[in-house]
């Protein structure tokens, strides 16, 4: 095992060939399923280890599949703060092997990962309006993220559009509402494509669309800061909209 | 045929791998026929952290020679970049840099001494 708390420094770390980056081992030690084919794995290390990482960052699973070693990446979903439990957050893909092996794990198993990985990181939000997109489980590096700008003075307006199929998919609901009751600088937008209440369902442009209209037909002011994470070509096309739209190239970030 | 010749800042021996560019994919990281499908399908080490999917920067490599037989850079793949330590106008990630020629001629690339992605 290897010592987690001794992170590296500096911040670069050299590669090599012929010696990989060290991997890490935690317990399962709870199993949350949001909905039928998206579950939350929390990983505990072993006492007196915690991993450092920044909001946003991802592991890198390693995972015995059909005699090799599959690497799959996982955001983050749970907060530096909460020292040695990791949460990742994840959907069963169709044909996934790396996500079909994780669903048959049960709590008390060990997994191997290597990390915290990624450039995809708001450590300080700039001193302008931050908003988050999110699609699905592409909430889960947006969640400490927001978790991090809300408890971070100066306070600038924070916003979270958060899109689904429908209400039963937007994961940690609860939590957004709360922040948004105790922090009047934030305001949650959940966007759903096929709500329950029988209206006609939006299509999958519904994020893109939203964003166009509020952001860049509506609206003139462009100091605004971006971060997105979901699935597939709807997050390039949302980054194309905004750049093409005049906001900064770095001041979208995905 | 083509050539694809590493070198590494580290100071360990370089490797020459000889290929076929149409039979990639030659694994199952990266885009088929890149130089981190070509080097792990050769039994050359390239750390992926992402799996090969364009989300960090751990196959960064500095191409030393035929960056005209490389795919063009996506604008993900610059965005990446612009983070990655020790940036050069002729870096690229592997996983996305995929090689066309076989015309024989060599591509030489760098693995840096550093990535930034273990950052905290």
């Amino acid at each position: 095992m290897n010592n987690l708390t001794t992170r590296s420094e500096p911040r670069a770390t050299p590669t090599s060939s012929s010696h990989p980056r060290p991997a890490y081992e935690a317990t399962i030690e709870r199993i949350f399923a949001h909905t039928a084919d998206t579950r939350s794995f929390f990983l505990r290390f072993p006492p007196g280890h915690s991993l450092a990482f920044k909001p946003g960052q991802f592991i890198s699973l390693l995972l015995p599949v059909a005699g090799e070693t599959l690497i799959r990446p996982y955001s983050i979903a749970s907060s530096p703060e909460e020292g040695s439990l990791l949460e990742i957050c994840l959907n069963l893909v169709p044909d996934g092997p790396g996500s079909h092996y994780l669903f048959a794990r049960t709590v008390g198993e060990t997994l191997r990962f290597t990390g915290p990985w990624g450039t995809f990181v708001c450590e300080q939000l700039p001193p302008a309006e931050g908003v988050f997109i999110a699609d699905g489980t592409g909430i889960a590096p947006i969640r400490p993220m927001i978790r991090c700008a809300l408890a971070t003075e100066p306070r600038f307006p924070v916003r979270l559009l958060y899109s689904a199929s429908q209400e039963s998919e937007l994961l940690y609901r609860q939590e957004w509402e709360a922040h948004a009751r105790a922090c009047p600088w934030f305001v949650f937008t959940p966007l759903l494509r096929h709500p329950a209440d029988g209206r006609a369902g939006l299509r999958g442009s519904l994020l893109v669309e939203y964003v166009e209209r509020c952001y860049v037909a509506e609206d003139s002011d462009r100091s605004r800061h971006f971060y997105i994470c979901g699935v597939g070509q709807q997050v390039t096309e949302l980054r194309d909209l905004l750049r093409c739209g005049g906001y900064q190239r770095r001041a979208v970030q995905y | 045929m083509a050539k694809l010749r590493v070198l590494y800042e580290t100071g360990e021996p370089e490797r020459v791998i000889e290929f076929d560019p149409a039979q990639a994919p030659f694994q199952h990281d990266g885009q088929p026929g890149s130089i981190l499908d070509v080097m792990l399908g050769h039994g050359v080490e390239l750390e992926h952290a992402c799996g090969g999917n364009c989300a960090c920067t751990t196959c960064h490599v500095i191409v030393k020679r035929g960056m005209e037989h490389l795919s063009e850079n996506s604008e993900t793949e610059d965005d990446l970049l612009d983070k990655a330590p020790g940036l050069t106008p002729t870096s690229r990630l592997g996983c996305q840099a995929v090689i066309a020629s076989d015309d024989g001629e060599e591509i030489v690339v760098l693995v840096p001494r550093y990535t930034i992605n273990q950052q905290v």
